[in-house]
């Protein structure tokens, strides 16, 4: 459905009295953005070109304005599992636009949905709808998919977490990914209007690289434009390296599910060390005071600041009161507060239940960083990991309007938290926590 | 000549901002009769501009019918590069305050015939019934606007090649690259500084001491282009005192005394009211005068136009400048 039809007049609003996330920095700045065009305005060009002047002016009382947050690994939320198969008469559809909705009210403006390990008949069936809304842009369907994120099930069944092991598979070639995730998923697509080329369904894929020919299949993912990147692997530095080179670019929640760092052979966290010309990966953290230890997030973060991403890996229960729900494949899941745990072994981690706020304010109290530098690992960084550098994740002018309106407050051990104000989508107030 | 003291910079910023506020507010300005500012860039009127947007957002004056008329602007480069005059103005004022873009008149360096858009430049000037008020500053060698030593003080709005102690001393916000500072611009002239109705410079600094002394007690003098203002009939200049350095202890004494004395009178140095306010007939158009007004003080006219006649043969394209009258251009422009 062509956008125009669907937009109201276009509307310009004005921040002022605000404080931008511009990189490491908080700038005092206005910032305009148009609900036309979904973008952040050119200010000076419009104003001296067209004679444009603002419709709506807002003074934000010096709070602060980030990209809207962006969750590059989410299982699902508010009682909706993205793995799961829709019960006979309910619409997966459905349920997933009200989770987009509820979403977004949390700050979180666009992300991967991301599929566990599963047989390839819930990838055929599912990630049809998860793939990235290109052209749609409409500010009311809340949070926006970039794509899918299928973790597995090309991983390692030594390091397989919660995945189920039955389902943990490995690829000898390209076709045995098409037939896994489903030709049509994997590979760039049609436009039915205008014949023009979509990005495959799949934005990222997690995998352990030294299984099969997975290392080898990289560059032919990369030139898809799928990141590819490593997890619940038994990698080693000189497996990780490899697969560095030839084309992952990001680390699925660094430390969990994968060999730790020994000094003799430092594994997938050595190629985080600045290596002979070789890129350095992003890696997304897991920030719930669960997984990891605040010192290993420290560790991480001093070691590559600009690859850092913040990730919940929230799975469906994150929202819903404490108890014990179904999982897939008939296993259970118990939620005690942010943790979740099988409950068959309660030993085993089963994802978080935390949203992404809550990651960034753990962040801001354990490591003393900025936070500039605690926002950019929600917005630029993991943009910039995706290929969205300057279009998400960003408040440059042409950049999509996503936005979070912060305020500061202290919490109890008087530490610094950010509380989720408002929340903008393409230009459009989608949430605001005092109305 | 109004020579007002001040102990430092920002002093001397906060009582122009106070006097451009109660000028404009004496004027009332209405959209049929906006009060018509000169604007200059530069470092000295940035806290003039701050303090300006600190009044408009507590509400205490109106830049609704404010029509602004910028000094100048470098030519080739883009608009929206960050040492335009473009973007020192919307960084500084415009972006914060009510101008409306359409009363906004800055030069296009990038105009396809810059010699039309000066002509064009200048009846716009005309057709908004002139400036009210032009602020300015000056460079060290006692320019105004980018009419550098040299320029004849009957200068219009025109091309400038710009000396070569200005490109070098720009280069400092070019990269330090002498190939990419501009070496034009667009400016308005002399003259057409001193045809506005009031004109209001500051001067901060000892490192413009020299060209406010060639600029008071020197004569009038091309090379220090600003000493043109001792022919205006309402000059204002507003100094700290590091800019007083230069002068003598007698004419520093003798600025102060007079506004102590004016003050201790009740009476501030202001202009004649004619000057001051817009136009109150509203509706009613008075027929063009013709006949020329002789000045005086009921009456400011400035006087350089008949003094410096002569030059404007330099300029073909343009017509001899009308005297102006003490109603509006701008009143007669609405019954057409």
């Amino acid at each position: 459905m062509p956008s125009a039809i669907l937009t109201a007049r276009e509307r310009i609003t004005k921040f002022t009295n605000c404080r931008l996330v511009r990189g490491t920095e908080l700038v005092e700045q206005d910032l305009w953005v148009s609900s036309g065009s979904g973008k952040i305005v050119r200010s000076q060009e419009v104003f001296y070109g067209e004679n444009i002047v603002p419709d709506t002016t807002i003074d934000l009382g010096g709070r602060i304005i980030s990209p809207g947050m962006i969750d590059v690994q989410l299982n699902g939320a508010y009682g909706f599992n993205f793995s799961q198969l829709p019960e006979p008469g309910m619409s997966y559809e459905k349920s997933l636009r009200q989770v987009n909705k509820s979403l977004v009210q949390t700050g979180v403006t666009s992300y991967l949905p991301t599929v566990t390990s599963e047989q390839k008949e819930v990838y055929h069936h599912v990630l049809p709808f998860l793939g990235p809304s290109k052209g749609q842009r409409v500010a009311e369907d809340g949070a926006e998919s970039l794509g899918a994120h299928v973790e597995g099930p090309f991983l390692n069944p030594t390091k397989n977490g919660i995945h189920k092991v039955e389902n943990l598979i490995t690829a000898g070639d390209f076709s045995d990914l098409e037939d896994c995730y489903g030709a049509s998923n994997i590979n760039p697509g049609e436009d039915p209007l205008d014949g023009s080329l979509l990005p495959p369904r799949i934005k990222m894929i997690t995998a352990a690289p030294e299984l099969g020919s997975m290392s080898k299949l990289i560059p032919s993912l990369t030139s898809r434009g799928i990141i590819f990147s490593m997890g619940h692997t038994e990698a080693s530095y000189e497996d990780a390296s490899l697969a560095v080179s030839r084309g992952c670019t990001m680390i699925t929640h660094l430390f969990n599910a994968m060999r730790p760092l020994h000094h003799r052979n430092p594994g997938v966290f050595g190629v985080l060390g600045l290596a002979e010309s070789q890129p350095r990966p992003s890696f997304g953290i897991i920030a719930d005071g669960i997984h990891l230890h605040p010192t290993s997030v420290k560790i991480a973060f001093n070691a590559h600041p600009d690859g850092f991403v913040l990730v919940t890996d929230a799975m469906h229960l994150v929202g819903l009161p404490d108890g014990t729900y179904d999982w897939t494949n008939g296993e259970r899941i118990t939620k005690i507060g942010a943790r979740l745990v099988l409950e068959a072994d309660s030993s085993k981690i089963a994802g978080s239940s935390i949203a992404l706020i809550g990651c960034v304010n753990n962040f801001l109290a354990w490591s003393g960083a900025s936070i500039p530098q605690a926002l950019k690992a929600v917005t630029a960084t993991p943009a910039g990991m995706l290929g969205l550098a300057g279009v998400k994740g960003s408040l440059d002018n042409d950049a999509d309007a996503d936005l979070c309106i912060f305020s500061e407050e202290k919490g109890e051990h008087g530490e610094l938290r950010l509380v989720v104000d408002q929340v903008w989508k393409f230009g459009t107030k989608v949430f605001d926590r005092l109305q | 000549m109004r020579l007002i003291i001040r102990e430092d910079p920002a002093a001397a910023s906060a009582y122009i901002a106070k006097y451009i506020i109660d000028r404009i507010k004496t004027f009332n300005p209405t959209a049929e009769h906006p009060f018509v500012l000169g604007l200059p860039t530069g470092s000295s009127p940035v806290k003039i501009y701050q303090i300006l947007v600190e009044k408009y957002k507590a509400s205490e004056i109106s830049f609704e019918h404010v029509v602004t008329f910028n000094m100048d602007e470098y030519i080739g480069i883009p608009r929206e590069h960050p040492e335009s005059y473009h973007t020192f103005m919307y960084k500084h004022f415009f972006s914060h305050v009510n101008v409306h873009p359409k009363n906004i008149h800055i030069l296009n360096g990038n105009a396809p015939d810059l010699e039309a858009e000066c002509v064009a430049y200048e009846a716009a000037i005309k057709a908004h019934g002139g400036i009210d008020l032009f602020l300015g500053g000056i460079g060290p060698d006692g320019h105004i606007a980018f009419n550098e030593p040299g320029s004849s003080l009957a200068s219009r709005t025109r091309v400038k090649t710009l000396a070569y102690d200005t490109i070098l001393a720009n280069s400092r916000f070019f990269g330090n690259d002498l190939d990419k500072v501009p070496k034009m611009a667009l400016t308005v002239g002399v003259q057409t500084v001193l045809e506005a109705r009031e004109v209001v410079i500051i001067i901060t600094g000892a490192h413009k001491a020299l060209a406010l002394q060639k600029c008071i007690e020197g004569g009038v003098n091309h090379m220090w282009t600003l000493s043109s203002l001792q022919l205006h009939p309402h000059p204002m200049i507003v100094v700290d005192e590091d800019a007083t350095l230069e002068l003598q202890v007698k004419t520093v004494k003798y600025f102060k005394s007079i506004e102590a004395v004016a003050a201790s009178q009740g009476f501030e140095q202001i202009l004649p009211s004619s000057a001051r306010t817009g136009p109150r007939k509203t509706g009613h158009v008075e027929p063009i005068q013709t006949d020329k007004h002789s000045p005086s003080i009921q009456s400011p006219q400035p006087l350089t136009s008949t003094l410096l006649a002569a030059p404007a043969t330099e300029y073909p394209v343009r017509s001899h400048t009308p005297e102006l009258v003490p109603d509006r251009m701008g009143s007669r422009i609405s019954a057409f």
